[in-house]
């Protein structure tokens, strides 16, 4: 696969030493200076540092995208709307919380901004990922889960997308914010606290929305059984 | 689990079991659930059941496994980014300056009237700007000659060149200096405007006195008279002298005697009458330096003191002298000795008459 146009970019800004890179200018790469150097250079112009940075933490971002709206073209709207916020809003950065903090949080809020917009509208609901198997009665949601995780047998595929199906039913009850708690809580393996700083909100609003969102969760999956 | 908090109950352990399983929980907190736990059988089933739902849900395959396995879609998103950068980076295209923008897209939208607008624009364009463009053009001319050219100062070059297209000269009410005005035909047209003591004004004046055989006589003549109330100064002074000496025109000549009628007790310009007197073919040259001669003794001495003291109570027959005064003077006398030569040898009869009359009015010399 050929080289994506940002990494042909990258090489380039590397090669041609840029002027207000310094760690360069000494033979350092970007990929080896800490984030907040990394930040400061982005700020001062930096492409290359820049899409460093996205390099980074664009992964999880994406993931995190995916997760929530289920569906690849508006986990893309959602990468790069956040990403040409960050862009644009970089030069406000002043190292009040860590960047990781800060990122979470613009891409957060376009998360949210987008869920909420896909609930204004039933028809742009995500689609069922696999609608056919809750046709088949499958009852017990948590006996299934026991019996056929270990196993690489073609039923354990089918029990994954039981699962995943109902999954995506059930997280379809949570609101926008509780859905984003449960996954970077989940997923992204984020402690309350770091959730909280992205989110602009408290630990304790966060410890709710988790709370509430497990809540429905367990009525939603467990009420099958 | 002794240490226990003895007021947990269950309805306290409940909610916190969710934060238990994904270890939420502050370092007391945990203590008190584990102590509940080991004796409540209804908690733990339910921490069971919690921990279930939370693997259940960690373990399932998620979206972003599906939609994105291979890492493709991060690679689209990474290239769509960058280019959105790079557009960034460039000026937008709707901030660059194209000034006939509305133009170019009214005439694909609309081509007939686009050639009905372009006829009468040029209709329009032959009728009223193409004149009025030509007569702007002849008034910058005319603007360029008086405004700019003028303010240059004259060089050599430029007076060695110039022909004097006219002269208009009118003098002051007052006791300044008149207004002149001077047509100069030099390498483009020129005009001056302005009195005689300006410093261009008298330069051109100066050169075409002393350089009078470039020039008409009427234009020399009306340069003499100009240059008349400038006669102090002594550039002016001695150009005034020149012509009065060399000058081919006898008016000239004249002319130039009588602007230097005020400067007359000056010793070059006494000298100048006396030869004159003496020399001059002119009879009207000869006349003129006479009445200069004889009204500067009457006014009073030059100031190099060569003239005497005008007397305070002229005797009669003498009015404005004292011969007395006079007497001893060699520039009075040298006066004196010409004119006596004048009105005995004189060819013309009215120049030996007006010297005779001077010499009277001078009064009685020994030398008489």
């Amino acid at each position: 696969m050929p080289l994506p146009r940002w990494a042909l970019a990258l090489a380039d800004d590397n090669g041609r030493l840029g002027s207000t890179d310094a760690a360069l200018a000494l033979g350092t790469s970007l990929s080896n200076l800490d984030e907040r150097a990394l930040v400061v250079e982005a700020q001062a112009g930096n492409r290359a540092a820049f899409e460093e940075l996205v390099r980074r933490h664009d992964r999880d971002v994406l993931r995190l995208a995916l997760n929530l709206m289920k569906r690849p073209e508006d986990a893309r709207d959602v990468y790069q709307e956040a990403f040409l916020k960050v862009y644009r809003n970089l030069h406000r950065f002043r190292f009040e919380c860590s960047f990781y903090t800060w990122l979470y949080r613009i891409v957060t809020n376009v998360c949210l901004d987008h869920l909420r917009r896909r609930q204004a509208r039933p028809e742009d609901q995500a689609p069922e990922v696999n609608a056919a198997l809750h046709e088949e009665g499958i009852t017990d949601f948590f006996e299934r889960q026991r019996e056929h995780r270990p196993t690489l047998d073609p039923e354990r595929s089918l029990f994954g997308k039981e699962i995943k199906a109902r999954i995506s039913r059930a997280m379809e009850c949570l609101s926008p914010r509780e859905r984003i708690v449960f996954e970077m809580k989940h997923y992204q393996g984020l402690k309350l606290r770091a959730i909280g700083d992205a989110l602009g909100t408290t630990e304790e609003t966060v410890k709710n929305s988790l709370f509430r969102a497990t809540r429905k969760l367990r009525n939603e999956l467990g009420g099958l059984r | 689990m002794s240490m226990a908090d003895p007021k947990l109950t269950c309805q306290d352990v409940a909610p916190l079991l969710v934060f238990y399983v994904c270890d939420e929980v502050s370092e007391k907190e945990r203590k008190s659930i584990e102590a509940h736990l080991a004796v409540c059988p209804a908690c733990s089933v339910q921490l069971a059941e919690e921990r279930e739902l939370q693997q259940a849900m960690i373990a399932a395959p998620q979206p972003a496994d599906e939609f994105d396995a291979s890492g493709i879609l991060l690679a689209q998103c990474r290239s769509e980014l960058a280019e959105t950068l790079d557009d960034l980076s460039a000026p937008p295209v709707h901030e660059r300056w194209s000034p006939l923008g509305w133009l170019r897209r009214f005439i694909a939208v609309r081509p007939a009237w686009s050639g009905a607008l372009l006829v009468l624009f040029g209709i329009l364009l032959g009728a009223q700007l193409i004149p009025w463009i030509q007569s702007h053009k002849s008034n910058n001319a005319n603007l360029q000659a008086v405004n700019v050219v003028a303010r240059q100062p004259l060089t050599e070059e430029q007076l060695d060149k110039m022909a004097i297209a006219g002269v208009n000269f009118s003098t002051a009410s007052g006791s300044g200096p008149g207004t002149v005005q001077l047509q100069l035909s030099a390498e483009q047209p020129l005009e001056l405007s302005g009195n005689v003591n300006d410093g261009d004004m008298q330069q051109v004046l100066t050169y075409v006195v002393e350089n009078g055989e470039r020039f008409d006589a009427g234009v020399r003549l009306d340069c003499v008279d100009a240059l008349k109330a400038a006669a102090s100064n002594q550039q002016v002074r001695r150009a005034l002298i020149a012509a009065a000496r060399k000058d081919q025109n006898p008016a000239v000549r004249m002319k130039a005697i009588e602007a230097l009628r005020a400067q007359a007790t000056d010793e070059a310009v006494r000298q100048v009458m006396l030869d004159a007197l003496q020399h001059d073919a002119n009879p009207g040259v000869r006349v003129e330096a006479v009445d200069v001669l004889v009204g500067s003794l009457e006014r009073g001495p030059s100031p190099a003191g060569d003239v005497p003291q005008m007397a305070p109570s002229a005797p009669p027959g003498l009015p404005g002298m004292q011969a007395d005064a006079l007497e001893g003077d060699e520039s009075v006398e040298r006066v004196v000795r010409v004119l006596q030569q004048l009105q005995h040898r004189d060819p013309d009869r009215y120049v030996r008459l007006r010297s005779a009359a001077a010499l009277r009015q001078i009064g009685p010399r020994e030398l008489q």
